[in-house]
């Protein structure tokens, strides 16, 4: 790996700025892996992809493969897809249901928790005891679920899933209750796309609205409006007053969590006038009456982070995976969010839309992706090493610890840098 | 190439017909007259490109591409904006088709074809890269000898690849 010290790591984030070497360089990226992504909570599926014992769902952990699994006893398991005999990668496949998994190698079979079921002629390993556990896939150190979104963690020390989560949890909780059913699943496929860029550009880039009006103008009509984001919406996000000039998202406020999540005030309501929303209004009232469903459809929130990998938006609901592949080089999955009980016209037009938002073909992402790509090309000219964090506004700290401060301001990346920092340079962390 | 009830003759002009009528509709695309595309469809037609092999419908997946008409328009008025960062430079595409096959039930003005593609595109700084696969049209045979599209749907060997942008249309 790396030498880098804890000391030379530290200079590279200054309270208004980081080195571009966090973007660039390939060491860094390794130290990413093996730091944040080998001891921090990370986002690794919904439960409801694996409904039924033998199920699983095939991922990454930073750049480790591992399975999320059914096992037989009904729990989940999140187990390293690797061969405890070769170390060959077992299952092949995204997603689907086994009985066992088999090597394909030698043969060897695992049961759907990782344990060792059998080995092939092991009369030929007189001197070696096989041990179901110690000889198994094995399991990650640590595995949780809240509202059946499950997260696993590669080290055993840090805080609980529970503790990491802080008031991130909350917004699992408004996103289940905005179903009628009071449950979402992860259904309707995936968006994939690429970038040629560092990961923590698409982090940074879900609270940055200091970008939109220029990023994504041309996603915007004459009236200054973007295309509407729900089918009903009337009109979409105002990036520009009437005479052009363009309208501060400060509004809307930026808040800092405990480590490194991030998430944006709500985006102001439009008025929906299609028949599936009407519908929804209505078998919500019926379950929570008037008030409670006004306070339910009154989105608090935009994009969500919960750092480092997964993000949330509540309208158009979606799951963003950020999988980091090399220093410059970053894949992102985008899975619809299914409100159970919710009229089946919507959900249509909830995948419709992440269709225009959220896809590789998309009239928004692809302007962000082009960004990315030229901040990784840019930022190589080297008359100036670093990136500037520094917009601010007024803040206030909340008794949660939480930051509250203006949309546009850069707290959110700053907020992201003080977690880094404390994964990158501390022995474990708190 | 079938048409239910209908003479040998009868095919050979259709199929030449249709043939032609699917070179002008790809040429569209590359020649980036995109209001002329737009206006082969049908009023509620749609493009659709799934984003799995085996997608059934646009309805509970999500997919590449799934337009109607008014959201052609909304894709390709941004494609004009001067500001349409990621398409500057813009994307240079060459389609290619063949394997036409015709089927239309004799005296019907629906007629359905497939084809086999393939899409060059090109963009400055980027490797070029490849698209191919399968056409599947609605066509609507108007009584002016208009022909349009009620369906067009584009299926991509590599549907379900983490792909860089995409702009154009296969």
């Amino acid at each position: 790996m790396s030498n880098y010290c804890a000391d030379h790591i530290a200079s590279l984030v200054q309270p208004d700025r980081v080195h571009r070497d966090v973007y660039e360089d390939p060491k860094l990226f390794n130290l990413e892996m093996d730091r944040i992504f080998g001891r921090s909570w990370v986002y690794v599926g919904h439960a409801s992809q694996v409904p039924n014992p033998g199920d699983f769902f095939a991922t990454r952990i930073g750049l480790q493969p591992v399975v999320m699994t059914r096992h037989s006893d009904g729990e989940i398991y999140v187990v390293y897809n690797r061969c405890a005999h070769r170390g060959v990668k077992v299952v092949n496949e995204e997603c689907g249901n086994a009985g066992r998994f088999m090597c394909m190698y030698h043969g060897w079979t695992y049961d759907t928790n990782g344990d060792l079921d059998f080995v092939t002629q092991e009369e030929g390993y007189p001197n070696h005891k096989f041990e179901k556990a110690r000889d198994g896939m094995g399991r990650v150190a640590q595995w949780g679920a809240h509202n059946g979104f499950v997260f696993a963690n590669l080290s055993s020390s840090g805080p609980s899933l529970q503790d990491w989560l802080g008031e991130n949890s909350g917004f699992l909780d408004d996103v289940a209750i905005s179903a009628p059913d009071g449950r979402v699943e992860v259904s309707g496929g995936v968006h994939r796309y690429l970038f040629h860029g560092n990961w923590k550009m698409q982090v940074e880039n879900l609270i940055d609205m200091y970008h939109p009006a220029y990023s994504h103008e041309s996603s915007s009509a004459k009236s200054g409006q973007q295309f509407s984001r729900r089918e009903g919406d009337k009109g979409g996000i105002q990036f520009f007053e009437k005479r052009g000039k363009v309208r501060s998202m400060d509004g809307l406020g930026t808040h800092a969590l405990p480590h490194g999540h991030t998430w944006q005030g709500g985006l102001p309501p439009l008025e929906n006038t299609s028949e599936s929303h009407r519908e929804y209004v209505a078998l919500l009232e019926k379950k929570h009456g008037p008030d409670r469903t006004r306070e339910i459809l009154t989105k608090k929130r935009h994009n969500v982070i919960f750092y480092p990998n997964m993000a949330m938006q509540e309208l158009n609901p979606h799951i963003r995976v950020i999988r980091p592949v090399a220093v410059n080089r970053t894949e992102i999955f985008i899975y619809p969010v299914k409100l159970c009980g919710a009229p089946d016209t919507m959900f249509r037009d909830q995948l419709v839309n992440l269709n225009r938002t959220h896809s590789p073909t998309s009239l928004v992402q692809t302007d962000d992706v082009e960004a990315f790509a030229r901040a990784q090309e840019g930022m190589l000219a080297s008359g100036n090493k670093w990136i500037l964090l520094a917009r601010d506004g007024p803040k206030e700290t909340l008794p949660s610890g939480r930051i509250k401060t203006t949309g546009t301001s850069e707290e959110g990346m700053r907020n992201h840098y003080r977690a880094w920092l404390n994964y990158m340079c501390s022995g474990s962390p708190t | 190439m079938t048409i239910e009830g209908g003479s040998a003759t009868d095919e050979l002009v259709l199929v030449r017909k249709i043939e032609k009528f699917l070179i002008r509709e790809v040429d569209l695309l590359d020649d980036r007259q995109f209001d002329d595309w737009i206006n082969l469809f049908t009023e509620d037609g749609y493009y659709w490109a799934p984003a799995s092999i085996d997608q059934r419908t646009p309805d509970a997946e999500v997919s590449l591409f799934f337009d109607d008409v008014p959201m052609m328009k909304t894709r390709f008025a941004r494609l004009r904006h001067p500001r349409v960062h990621s398409q500057i430079p813009p994307s240079r595409t060459s389609h290619m088709l063949s394997n036409v096959c015709v089927s239309k039930k004799h005296g019907s003005e629906l007629c359905s074809a497939e084809a086999r593609f393939q899409m060059l595109e090109f963009r400055l700084g980027y490797d070029q890269r490849t698209f191919g696969g399968k056409y599947e049209y609605d066509l609507v045979l108007g009584p002016d000898d208009r022909i349009r599209i009620a369906v067009k749907k584009a299926t991509i060997l590599n549907c379900d690849d983490i792909h860089l942008p995409i702009a154009v249309p296969f």
